[in-house]
């Protein structure tokens, strides 16, 4: 026994190198016969009349489009295929589990005698494995918990195990242990191993993020097919919301579409727009299959249908601009908790109370003082003398009813957002968007101010404007390197220097600072920097990544605040960090 | 006020004119039909359900009923346990259908009921009794909230209210009042919304996704664009025109009468509707959209159907159509899905030819079940156990033959 469990180590070391240098290299492999390992989708080709045969679409990052995750690589996608047939995802998600626990024994026999490190380290690894089989999917920490999700219409796994791991480089020898506890797994059930004859690699046309499918614009004709009026408009409200997601709003919209105009002077070029924008390939794509856009010797350009739309969105500007807004304001649903929590809040806060005339307590108890309610109290004593039998009115002290009060915590919020050069494109949009979210979902100011290349400058001073904060951020583009400590040092001045409620600072970085303020050295000045912040009793949180956490928790402490580990900056993380920081600052309040 | 019939239609308002008829044409018959109207300021939301006012037709009730007790079906605790002769011995009488406000500085005593002050006040014969609030008395009738998204962020309680009397038809409503026994009675109120979600706090499903999920119908409103429209609109509304017709008593009767067309079309329409069924094949096809779209509420998919056979009578039709409930599901489920998935069901109806049919999802080649082949595979391999370690790993390069 002990010999095959021996074996077992190293074949799944030697995996994990191979692993290594292919999936590296954007490659995938079949690992054993039955299972498909890569970072990128996998589809089946019944194109093709060879059977048995999966592509690897390499234009597809599995974390990408199954997880939405903004930086690429960082998902394993093991796919096991099987006869089709029923998994049951809680059960296999415990094989698996126990699985890896038992691996990391004979791993390191040290580990036989700390339960509790090793439940650690398995535990953690389990909210990292994604599993979706026929009849449901989750985390391997939820399926144990018994928290199954539904298998949805467009989800896979009819035919395969599907398992998304979230590993490092040096972690790829656990995709072995995975794929081998679940072959035992399907074995166990009765259910065959379907041999993968070949795979190859290849590009898929996006049918995901595809909306041209779906659409159907009233200026694209369509045979054999009444015009209707309100369908067409949903589909072209639709198509500038989608549009606005990505670009950020319909003045947006209107300077991306400018770009295709026949006026060449007003153009810009691809990879400007991309620093703006992130990935406009897809789009672009997207608008050409609808119509809107038409390859030319210039370049692409708008076709008529493209100017019909261009006329739409100027005469309905205001009808647009407000559905977009109630976009901005809808919670995210998906993507919660993909974020770690490091360091404690505590912060005193100070709270504005409010008379709530819409609403009498009658507490005798608690209550001599308040905003005493006179009609309710004379109704009330007259009812109760009534009651009592009295031959007058008596007012006594349980017939006393008093306006109720609300308190509310305002959190002004003062983002300081990182515009170095890697945070262009998706980053820099996620983080505007947390902005402008922030601001039409609550009711308090917001201001931003961003740091980049040698200097950092407020772009937006508190205001609870929604086109004072649209016009500063449209100044953010990216580029250059990362002045922390200068930043810091602004956003401070800023906050001091305005009449502000209960401030927070929120730090959106993905880098490590790398210009000095004071001295030589940058890291040493952000440190310094953070330090003035609990002085100027102002609540801080960092939103940074796994690989700087080291740094960025010093950073936090300096600051006396919290850090959060994201995987990515994506829209839902931070959100969601930023949702929960102010809720418990609320609730913190003394 | 201006009447019901002078107001502008256009484009961006028809849906409400439509769906204001059809609430009305579904209360007299005795079923609620909840309706909100969505849209940028001053599009003329409050202006038209407030409107409405002037063409609801006349309902009977028992003679001095606050609570407008139908005198065939009595509900309220007063008239609930007599006989057919006793109330006949009452009487009834004729009284418009109530239509009543919800403002923001009501309370859960005005809005549900409290105790009749005047009644205890008496200096002859005081006594406790229960006064019901607006809800009890707009039985039968409707129930209007302006800015509904503000009184649900300011008025938790009163919004709790609401979801019960909109949560079922006919709704459910308690009293209660320290000292007096509880009442407990039903109530058909269809409650009619407006809001902007643009303004604070936002949009009605942000702050109590229960409540918007209570309206069978949302409309956003859309603005005018043609000049003439607006020019209309501004000579409607002048101070010149208003004063010079009213100096004329004249108008007045142009426009009691063209309201009493609307109130006797309104109850020729609620006769019809309590004949009208929604055809088989229109009912499994709305169930057929709620599974294969995986929609939540199942009020939804009773929202369309009332609102398609209620489309069809006010279009004058006496039997409904495939259209009316394709045109239906924007108003029905625009506030319950999100963009994409209503764009997925609106263009799912409409891109098939006729040949086809919107009705067969049986001959639909399945893109899905293509790819689900089962002899895709072959179902003969060998697990990671029995391989040996240079078994392991094969690429592209291992597996492709090159032998050709």
């Amino acid at each position: 026994m002990a010999w095959m469990e021996k074996s077992k180590v190293d074949k799944a070391a030697s995996v994990g190198n191979y692993l290594g240098l292919y999936l590296g290299q954007g490659q995938g492999v079949r690992l054993g016969e039955s299972t498909v390992v890569s970072c990128h989708a996998h589809g089946r080709m019944p194109e093709k009349r060879v059977k048995g045969q999966i592509k690897i679409f390499t234009n597809r990052d599995a974390g990408k489009c199954f997880l939405d995750f903004v930086d690429e690589g960082q998902v394993v996608h093991i796919d096991v295929f099987h006869r089709p047939g029923e998994i049951e995802p809680i059960e296999l998600a415990k094989a698996i589990f126990w699985a890896l626990n038992q691996y990391f024994i004979v791993k390191d026999p040290q580990l036989q005698y700390a339960e509790d490190e090793r439940f650690k380290i398995t535990a953690d690894y389990a909210t990292r494995i994604f599993v979706t089989t026929g009849m449901g999917k989750g985390t391997v920490y939820n399926l144990m918990q018994e928290k199954v999700e539904a298998f949805g219409q467009t989800d896979e796994g009819y035919d395969h195990v599907h398992i998304l791991a979230q590993l490092q480089k040096e972690e790829y020898y656990l995709v072995y242990v995975i794929a081998e506890v679940v072959e035992e797994f399907i074995l166990n059930n009765e259910l065959k191993l379907a041999r993968v004859r070949n795979i190859t690699h290849g590009n898929q046309k996006m049918e995901e993020e595809s909306y041209a499918g779906y659409m159907r614009l009233p200026w694209k004709k369509l045979k054999g097919q009444n015009a209707r009026q309100l369908p067409d408009k949903e589909n072209v409200n639709q198509l500038i919301i989608k549009l606005a997601e990505k670009f950020g709003g319909v003045e947006e919209i209107e300077e991306f579409m400018e770009n295709y105009s026949t006026n060449i002077l007003k153009r810009k070029g691809i990879e400007q727009q991309k620093k703006k924008w992130g990935d406009i390939e897809n789009d672009l794509e997207q608008l050409e299959e609808l119509g809107i856009l038409r390859d030319t010797m210039f370049g692409k350009v708008l076709t008529k249908q493209g100017q019909a739309l261009k006329d739409f969105v100027l005469t309905n500007k205001c009808e647009l601009e407000t559905e977009i807004r109630r976009n901005i304001r809808k919670m995210p649903s998906g993507g919660k908790g993909r974020y770690k929590k490091l360091g404690k809040s505590e912060s005193k806060m100070s709270s504005v109370e409010l008379t709530n005339r819409n609403r009498t307590i009658n507490n005798p108890d608690k209550n001599w003082s308040g905003n005493l309610a006179v009609p309710e109290t004379i109704i009330q004593a007259k009812k109760n003398s009534f009651l009592r039998g009295d031959d007058h009115l008596v007012i006594k002290k349980d017939d006393l009813h008093y306006y109720d009060k609300k308190t509310y915590v305002p959190v002004d919020i003062c983002f300081l957002i990182d515009a170095s050069g890697s945070m262009a494109g998706d980053k820099r949009q996620a983080a505007c968007f947390l902005a402008e979210h922030l601001l039409l979902s609550g009711k308090e100011k917001v201001a931003v101010v961003m740091f980049q290349e040698r200097t950092s400058q407020v772009v937006v001073p508190f205001t609870r404007k929604q086109s004072v904060l649209k016009k500063g951020l449209a100044t953010i583009n990216p580029a250059g390197l990362t002045p922390l400590a200068s930043g810091i040092m602004t956003a401070v001045d800023l906050i001091k220097n305005t009449r502000v409620k209960n401030p927070l600072l929120v730090l959106i970085t993905d880098g490590l600072p790398n210009t000095p303020l004071w001295t030589m050295d940058a890291k040493a000045d952000a440190l310094e920097a953070a330090s003035k912040i609990p002085e100027a009793n102002i609540s801080f949180i960092c939103i940074g990544i796994e690989a700087y956490r080291q740094y960025l928790e010093k950073v936090a402490e300096k600051a006396n605040g919290v850090l959060y580990v994201v995987d990515d900056l994506n829209k839902d993380n931070l959100i969601n960090i930023v949702r929960t920081e102010k809720k418990q600052l609320q609730n913190a309040r003394q | 006020m201006l009447p019901f019939y002078v107001l502008e239609r256009y484009e961006g308002n028809e849906a409400l004119f439509n769906l204001v008829l059809m609430s009305i044409v579904s209360t007299y018959a005795g079923e609620p039909l909840h309706v909100h109207a969505e849209g940028l300021r001053g599009t003329g939301k409050t202006t038209i359900m407030r409107s409405a006012r002037g063409i609801l037709p006349p309902i009977e009730r028992i003679k001095g009923c606050i609570y407008n007790c139908d005198p065939y079906d009595p509900h309220c605790p007063q008239h609930r346990y007599l006989s057919q002769e006793e109330i006949e011995a009452i009487g009834t009488e004729m009284i418009p259908m109530p239509f009543l406000e919800i403002s923001h500085s009501a309370k859960v005593g005005t809005v549900a009921g409290s105790i009749d002050l005047a009644r205890l006040t008496d200096p002859n014969h005081p006594e406790a009794h229960m006064l019901p609030g607006l809800i009890p008395q707009a039985h039968r009738g409707i129930l209007f909230i302006d800015e509904i998204n503000r009184l649900a962020d300011t008025s938790p309680e009163i919004t709790d209210i609401l979801l019960d009397v909109m949560g079922n038809k006919p709704g459910h409503l308690q009293i209660e009042e320290a000292g007096l026994p509880a009442v407990e009675i039903i109530v058909n109120v269809s409650v009619w919304a407006a809001s902007n979600p643009d303004e604070d706090p936002g949009p009605l499903e942000e702050i109590r996704r229960q409540l918007s999920d209570r309206f069978d119908m949302v409309c956003y409103m859309g603005r005018p664009h043609s000049v003439d429209i607006l020019s209309n609109m501004l000579a409607e509304n002048s101070h010149q025109k208003k004063t010079r017709l009213y100096k004329q008593r004249k108008v007045v009767q142009v426009d009691e009468s063209k309201n009493e067309a609307y109130r006797q079309q309104i109850v020729r329409w609620a006769e019809q509707y309590d004949k009208t069924e929604l055809p088989d094949f229109l009912r499994n096809f709305i169930a057929r959209l709620y599974i294969k779209h995986n929609l939540e509420s199942i009020r939804a998919i009773e929202a369309m159907q009332q609102g398609a056979v209620l489309r069809s009578l006010i279009k004058n039709r006496d039997k409904v159509q495939i259209g009316d409930v394709t045109e239906t599901i924007p108003l029905v489920l625009k506030h319950r899905v999100d963009g994409d998935t209503l764009v997925r069901i609106i263009n799912d109806l409409d891109t098939r030819g006729s040949k086809e049919g919107i009705l067969s999802f049986k001959n639909r080649k399945d893109k899905k079940k293509e790819e689900e082949e089962p002899e895709y595979f072959q179902h003969d391999a060998r697990s990671l156990k029995d391989l040996s370690r240079g078994e392991l790993i094969n690429t592209e390069k291992n597996l492709t033959p090159t032998d050709y």
